[in-house]
């Protein structure tokens, strides 16, 4: 028997009507594709747009330790009481020197395993920095086309500069720890812009109160912008806070087809193409082959030849053109 | 600095610094400049040790007599004079009836101390018939109700003899045992013994298979357990905190001891907070440890720990009986140790391993069979592990004299560096906010994992040396009996279920119901001692895997916290 | 040029579990820090595991090796996740077996199609270098 290149045209139709129907092992299959760019990717993801829209994407981030994981347990089985499939994303940081990865996150997630209304996968941010990996953006789609109503995207969690998330997803829930000072500094110096929902977890420890209302002293400080943003409190080990929770979160998802809601998904593609386009200028001008033109101009802005703005601007120019010749 | 020159003092040693530089000058042209050489623990080795590495003027303060403070020397003025450390051989495979007939014959072999080790599927809080047949039977004895106990115990004289059970909370073997105790007439009062499995912080930390329960039920279980074992059965150790499953697992003897003191702490403080005094329970903590190849080392490990222990329960607790600060220990032979490769070599390994342990001061002891590295130990190989011990004491002649490498500078000084590194480990986890804390963040995980990794790769490096595996290796015939595992066979597995069903078709069903929701309930009163009613659950005719659901549903079902 | 853990532009990806009532993990934490070394992606479980746990864990993941640490015995029930495997239809994967397994119950893990059965004191490169080639079979031919 032939085997049929799992790039081709038919192959890839084959996988995307078995995605599109629900069907586990393909739906594992499509995001390995799109996530490590194999063969046919393209043509994947092209093909399912048609089929996208249905699930409300979460993302849910917070600094390390403060309990992403475990708080995702417990709304999934909040959110499965209410008869929603959901789909995870959980993200790891890559080892720098290794490119090795331990994904654990799904641990914590365990006793929702066999359960087939809810699909986890592991993701390394192989070098990605922003909290994501590099094709975010469509493995999101892959996740959205096989139908689930919440995609909840686990952040790695390095508690600031994770803002490439509120591009990607409908909302942002910023989780935090009572009592920790240290996390409201994170939070103050980036991520509390990106929230639209504050969690305060592990509120049965002392000082949650305090925390609360701290951040509400923080929100009140700032825009009639920041004006939407909640802040609930959560003991993700026992669920308590965990329906009100759920309900913030279904009124989002019913209140993203306002046109606010729209222009903020739209925001996604283009970060996504952004992020792709700045990854391949960075690993050209790293990789420049000596005495090549990015070398040279490698080279002159060292010796302060050509002013940093030029010089990028320039860097763009010789990558488009090795881009046009086709290397 | 103002310390005089402690060799200058020392009247037995005239003209030792001289001595001493003419050595050192003879000495480093013999050896590579980088030779250093460390322990385990992390402990840098001198190649000599002398009078100006231990100060014997400290001798009352840090060494004291046998059975006095600080009991380094011992626990027992006698020691092994008065009374020999007991062969305690864990034994647990196949039926009850496979158990019994193997504790008659080790019996008959001069076993003295009883042990039982129940099946896996036991240990995570399932009757049999609940779990998949692959899993049965291989890895410890099949006992669910207390027929099974009384199959087990048939003949076995554990009236007189102490008796370990490894039993996990909610402790149902204990209740076994009383309750088989009280069919036979036996006085169950006056049973003496250890809930060997009921330290839940170092199951949590290092070995989930006896970790049934979510952390906060876990310690009410446990806390109510010492609380009617120590009202009801006084002889009884209910608790033995254990060191093994943390030094398996890859801590170093320094970190496992720390951590299992920090343990005992822990223990000791949740008592006192619920208004006992520590001379009431302190007398019944009894410990648990691992012994490994390295030698000396576990040596000092155990006589600092033993004073360590005994200088705590007076300075933290303010114990005033002098048994609340008698270290009594079990000890077992690390199977980490012992080698797939060439397994007749394990033998060697395995007396080195007693060796340390008795003349470290331990009160019973566990010697793994040469196969434990490629199965469960086989009947033959079980009664050589035996035969160590007896050969260590009647023909080696080790009970003899007591704490016999008291006063070496070497073992002095090292016992004082271990105590070292054990208070750090001890104060680091206080600084973590106690044991119970440390482990519920993943802290000791950490300290654990990373400790495991760095040995391995040691051995990767070979920087550290195993004979057979990375150095000396030798693909020839071992000489070894091909072990075979022992299975219960079907036959014996189908007529064990049939007789599970039996039992629970023959007892009064409305009782069994009313004491298990008696049970349920107790956890809803904080007042209430839901260990009685796992006691009264059992004697209804409840059996295991009942009684852990209805625990379960009442606290939650422990899911490890995984650290990589 | 590539390191072990890297499958055509993808690294290794190896589920490391426990099935079975056992718990003890000290090698399967260990394993699991080597093949992240290598530059593999590993996705690590807790013990307990079931075996119908496995194949949705493997089915999800989509991985390429499942390796299955086994102290007690509980190597027993790998025959039915290989069975389980490929009634899922990821009869792909490679199946490997780490710990306590006696010579005598080897021939029971291959011949229900275990790729290769690891004993106490099997080196670092041995693991990773086995697990690695493994690895580019399964996906090879998924």
């Amino acid at each position: 028997m032939t085997r049929i290149d799992p790039g081709s045209a038919e192959a890839v139709a084959v996988l995307v009507s078995r995605l599109l129907s629900g069907e586990t092992r393909a739906l594992a299959k499509a995001i390995t594709k799109v996530e490590c760019g194999e063969a046919g990717a393209a043509a994947l993801l092209a093909a399912i747009q048609p089929h996208l829209g249905h699930a409300t994407v979460l993302g849910i981030t917070g600094p390390p330790g403060v309990g992403k994981s475990t708080l995702i347990d417990a709304l999934i089985a909040e959110l499965r009481c209410r008869g929603k499939r959901v789909g995870v994303l959980a993200v790891d940081p890559s080892s720098p020197v290794s490119g090795g990865a331990i994904l654990g996150d799904r641990v914590r997630m365990a006793r929702h395993t066999g359960d087939a209304g809810v699909f986890v996968r592991s993701l390394a941010s192989r070098g990605h920095l922003g909290g994501l990996f590099r094709t975010a953006w469509g493995v999101i789609q892959v996740m959205d086309a096989a139908g689930p109503d919440y995609i909840l995207l686990e952040t790695v969690g390095t508690g600031q500069s994770e803002v490439e998330i509120c591009d990607y997803a409908h909302a942002n829930l910023v989780l935090c720890a009572p009592g920790l000072g240290d996390d409201i500094q994170a939070i103050k110096s980036g991520i509390l812009e990106i929230a639209d929902i504050l969690v305060v977890n592990k509120a049965d420890q002392p000082n949650a109160a305090t925390t609360v209302s701290q951040l509400q002293g923080m929100l009140g400080l700032r825009s009639a912008a920041a004006s939407g943003v909640s802040v609930v409190t959560t003991t993700a080990s026992t669920g308590e806070g965990l329906p009100a929770l759920a309900d913030l979160i279904e009124a989002i998802a019913r209140d993203r087809t306002t046109p606010a809601g729209r222009r903020r998904g739209s925001r996604g593609a283009r970060r996504a193409l952004a992020n792709a386009a700045g990854d391949r200028v960075r690993e050209r001008a790293l990789q420049a082959e000596d005495s090549s033109p990015i070398d040279a101009l490698c080279e002159r802005f060292a010796r302060g030849e050509i002013a940093l703005d030029a010089a990028a601007a320039e860097l763009v120019r010789l990558v488009a053109d090795g881009e046009d010749g086709g290397e | 600095m103002g310390h005089p020159d402690k060799t200058e003092t020392t009247p037995a040693a005239p003209g030792y610094r001289e001595a001493k530089r003419r050595w050192e000058t003879e000495y480093r042209p013999q050896v590579k400049g980088d030779d250093v050489r460390r322990n385990r623990s992390g402990i840098e080795l001198k190649p000599l040790y002398g009078p100006d590495d231990w100060d014997s003027a400290r001798y009352m303060a840090d060494l004291g007599l046998p059975g006095q403070e600080p009991t380094t020397r011992g626990i027992h003025a006698s020691m092994y004079r008065g009374r020999p450390w007991s062969p305690r051989m864990v034994v647990g495979f196949g039926t009850p009836e496979d158990y019994n007939k193997r504790m008659r014959d080790l019996y008959a072999l001069g076993l003295t101390g009883l042990f039982v080790s129940p099946c896996n599927s036991h240990l995570r809080g399932y009757d049999p018939d609940e779990v998949e047949r692959e899993l049965l039977g291989t890895c410890g004895t099949l006992i669910s109700t207390s027929d099974d106990m009384g199959v087990c115990m048939d003949g076995i004289p554990f009236d007189s003899e102490s008796i370990s059970v490894g039993d996990t909370a909610p402790y149902t073997l204990t209740a076994m045992l009383i309750k088989v105790a009280k069919q036979r007439g036996i006085q169950w009062q006056s049973l003496v013994g250890t809930t060997n499995q009921s330290d839940y912080l170092s199951h949590y930390a290092a070995l989930h298979m006896f970790y049934r329960l979510d952390l906060p039920g876990q310690k009410r279980v446990l806390l109510d357990h010492i609380d009617w074992m120590n009202r009801n059965v006084p002889r009884w150790n209910p608790i033995s905190i254990v060191g093994q499953h943390m030094q398996q697992a890859g801590a170093t003897p320094a970190e496992a001891m720390g951590l299992t003191l920090s343990s005992a702490i822990q223990y000791a403080n949740d008592m006192i907070e619920r208004g006992k005094q520590p001379d009431d329970f302190l007398p019944r903590f009894s410990f648990f440890f691992d012994i490994s190849i390295s030698f000396f080392e576990e040596i000092a490990k155990f006589r600092a720990g033993r004073r360590v222990w005994n200088r705590l329960v007076r300075e933290r607790f303010g114990a005033k009986d002098p048994r609340s600060g008698k270290f009594r220990f079990h000890a077992q032979t690390s199977g980490v140790d012992l080698t797939r490769q060439q397994p007749l070599n394990n033998i060697a390994r395995v007396t080195v391993h007693a060796m340390a342990g008795i003349l470290g001061g331990l009160q019973s002891m566990h010697t793994d069979s040469y196969d434990e590295a490629i199965c469960i130990p086989t009947e033959t190989t079980a009664r050589i592990a035996v035969a160590t011990q007896n050969i260590l004491r009647e023909e080696a002649h080790l009970g003899d004299v007591i704490d016999p490498l008291g006063g070496s500078y070497y073992v002095e000084a090292l016992t004082n560096a271990m105590e070292e590194k054990i208070m750090a480990v001890i104060e680091a986890v206080d600084a973590q906010g106690g044991m119970f804390a440390a482990v519920k963040s993943g802290f000791v995980q950490k300290m654990i994992g990373q400790s495991a990794l760095a040995f391995q790769q040691k051995i990767e490096s070979r920087d550290e040396i195993v004979v057979g595996v990375n150095e000396y290796v030798y693909d020839g015939p071992s000489g070894a009996v091909p072990p075979a595992l022992e299975r219960p066979d079907g036959k014996k597995l189908d007529a064990y279920l049939a007789k599970l069903h039996a039992f629970r078709e023959r007892r009064d069903a409305a009782k069994v119901a009313e004491a298990l929701d008696r049970l349920g309930e107790a956890f809803s009163s904080p007042t209430t001692n839901t260990y009685e009613k796992v006691v009264e659950a059992i004697d209804a005719g409840a059996t295991h895997g009942e009684v852990c659901h209805r625990v379960r549903e009442a606290v939650g079902f422990g899911q490890p916290l995984v650290v990589v | 040029m590539s390191s072990p853990g890297l499958q055509g532009g993808r690294p290794a990806k190896v589920l490391v579990t426990k099935i079975g009532f056992d718990g003890h993990d000290r090698g399967s934490r260990i394993v699991a820090a080597f093949l992240r070394d290598a530059g593999m992606e590993v996705v690590y479980t807790g013990p307990w595991q079931t075996v119908e746990n496995v194949v949705n864990l493997a089915l999800q993941e989509d991985v390429d090796v499942i390796g299955i640490s086994s102290l007690a015995t509980d190597h027993l029930i790998v025959p039915k996740l290989m069975e389980a495997l490929k009634t899922a239809g990821l009869g792909h994967i490679a199946v490997v077996v780490g710990g306590i397994v006696p010579d005598s119950e080897v021939g029971l893990l291959t011949d229900a199609g275990v790729a290769y059965v690891f004993h106490p004191g099997a080196s670092r490169d041995q693991i990773v270098n086995t697990i690695s080639g493994l690895a580019a079979n399964a996906r090879a031919s998924a």
